[in-house]
């Protein structure tokens, strides 16, 4: 694959700017609204891009109004299609009959995909594990739970958020057209997925806890309703409840509300004993 | 107790400044509560609670369109009560989900239409080339959602403290160990929401995989996270995953020759 399109900073933008769009970058969630996400982030972002790019006043408005549009991306990767947006721009700048469209076409394309694989990295694999290591700390009262989940989390996250800016530039939009047909996104996503799915798999049996203390049987023979069921599969009553809290959420009902249907079934089997 | 609810008010500020900070992920419990508990003198009991909170509410995360409930306000309030009320973790527990789940409500009725009209105002700015306003209407949007808990967080603290003690001794002892089961219970929902964000028939198998790593063998959640990563290079090794990759870009490079002839 061809890449040397945007690599050299022979052109207008220089690494400089581009810093200066992962500096901007951070604030990227703090305006997401529901009418148009991320958008005030975005262009806050691109303008010192698009500042240099156009001196003139109106060309800057109307620069800024183009990235004024609807967008969501995961906050960690948002970087990537801004280093992406900054090559068009500077693309528009250098070619007559650039068409201005494909720049909000080829940011809204990577949505999706993009959005995907960051969700299931950030969200679903690099939380998770920060989470496992540092509850499993904290919950002893250490302090170096919090800082580790801090660490494990951060590290990778600003690693990528820095060398997003750079790649999205570097790659521009020619590059990304060829990458998303080539189905490399969708392997990338499938990977993730994977390692995704096996932690949360973990974390599942590992974190969640349910106890059927009932009695069964008397005597010498006396066991709870839990030894007979972990008997059967390590791990039965935890899988059950995930398959009905799954199957809850199958069915579109509201999060909040199965949360108040745990509550009430906790504070029911406390009543009547029959979980501990 | 003024000087408490000063501090009480900048953990409050931080974690609402978690998005102004890059989604860092400050406002999650098991990093609000140690500072908590820092304030209220019980460093450790903060620690506690607060990994108790994150555990519970592993799952709130914005995934696609469902708005978690506003953890910063229930952590700091139930880890701050509990402390002070001298109670335990599951008293955090048992203030900390109503109110972060009452404040998602005020949030999204009165919060989001205040930040709406100072978007609407960055729009205004971007046309009329005034920088220095649009960062500022950017600025304030951010908070402006989050104005009613920055505000009731110290106030509840404040003048809560004194009505939360006879609450939680006129709460019966069921209600609490309940709470405490159901504090078990709840990361089930959080990693069901998150497992449906990634389920498909072809990484299915790889939760149960996981899940059944840990209850047969009782692997920590870092061995499985090593292995599945080994696993996945094995699955890029032996072309079970990326396999159409190589031919898509054999052809995708032919496109660009084509497009050099031009």
């Amino acid at each position: 694959m061809n890449f040397s399109v945007h690599s050299n900073y022979e052109k207008k933008i220089t690494k400089g700017d581009l810093k200066k769009v992962f500096w901007r970058s951070i604030p990227f969630e703090h305006s997401w609204n529901y009418e148009r996400m991320g958008n005030v982030g975005y262009t806050y972002a691109m303008y010192p891009v698009l500042k240099k790019l156009y001196p003139d006043k109106d060309d800057l408005a109307q620069a800024m109004k183009r990235h004024l549009t609807l967008y969501n991306v995961t906050p960690y990767i948002c970087t990537f299609p801004l280093g992406i947006s900054a090559a068009m721009e500077e693309a528009n700048t250098m070619e007559e009959e650039f068409d201005t469209e494909s720049i909000g076409a080829v940011k809204s394309a990577l949505m999706g995909p993009l959005s995907g694989i960051g969700d299931a990295f950030f969200w679903g694999t690099l939380r998770v594990i920060a989470t496992g290591i540092g509850c499993s700390l904290a919950m002893k009262g250490n302090i170096l739970g919090p800082l580790l989940f801090l660490l494990i989390f951060n590290v990778p996250h600003y690693f990528l958020r820095y060398f997003g800016t750079f790649l999205g530039y570097k790659l521009g939009s020619e590059s990304i057209t060829k990458i998303m047909a080539s189905g490399l996104m969708d392997s990338v996503m499938e990977a993730a997925s994977i390692v995704g799915m096996m932690v949360v798999g973990a974390m599942t049996m590992d974190m969640t806890a349910i106890n059927f203390v009932t009695k069964i049987g008397s005597g010498e023979e006396a066991t709870t309703l839990q030894d007979l069921l972990t008997d059967i599969v390590p791990g039965l009553p935890v899988l059950g409840l995930f398959g009905l809290v799954y199957w809850m959420l199958k069915k579109k009902m509201n999060p909040l509300l199965i949360m108040l249907v745990m509550l009430v079934f906790g504070i029911v089997g406390a009543f009547f004993g029959f979980l501990g | 107790m003024i000087i408490k609810t000063i501090l009480i008010f900048l953990i409050g500020l931080l974690g609402y400044s978690e998005w102004l900070l890059g989604t860092s992920f400050l406002q999650r419990p098991i990093v609000l509560g140690p500072l908590v508990g820092l304030v209220m003198g019980d460093m450790q009991a903060g620690i506690i609670m607060g990994a108790t909170l994150e555990l519970a509410m592993i799952g709130a995360v914005s995934i696609g369109a469902y708005n978690p409930p506003d953890l910063i306000s229930g952590t700091i309030l139930g880890v701050s009560l509990a402390i002070s009320s001298g109670a335990g973790a599951d008293a955090a527990l048992t203030l900390g989900i109503p109110i972060a789940t009452v404040m998602l409500a005020v949030d999204t009725a009165l919060g989001q239409p205040i930040m709406l009209f100072f978007i609407h105002r960055c729009d205004k700015h971007a046309e009329t080339g005034n920088i220095k306003a649009f960062n500022r209407s950017m600025f304030i949007a951010g908070y402006a959602q989050s104005i009613f808990g920055i505000i009731c967080i110290p106030l509840a603290f404040y003048f809560g403290s004194s009505a939360v003690e006879k609450l939680l001794g006129v709460i019966p002892e069921f209600v609490q160990t309940g709470m405490d089961i159901t504090a078990a219970l709840l990361p089930a929902l959080g990693f069901a929401m998150l497992a449906q964000t990634m389920m498909n028939k072809k990484v299915a198998p790889f939760f149960f995989i996981g899940f059944f790593l840990v209850a047969y063998l009782k692997i920590s959640t870092t061995g499985v996270a090593i292995f599945s990563i080994l696993m996945v290079l094995m699955l890029i090794m032996f072309g079970v995953i990326g396999k159409q990759k190589g031919e898509a870009i054999v052809a995708a490079e032919e496109d660009g020759g084509d497009f050099d002839e031009f």
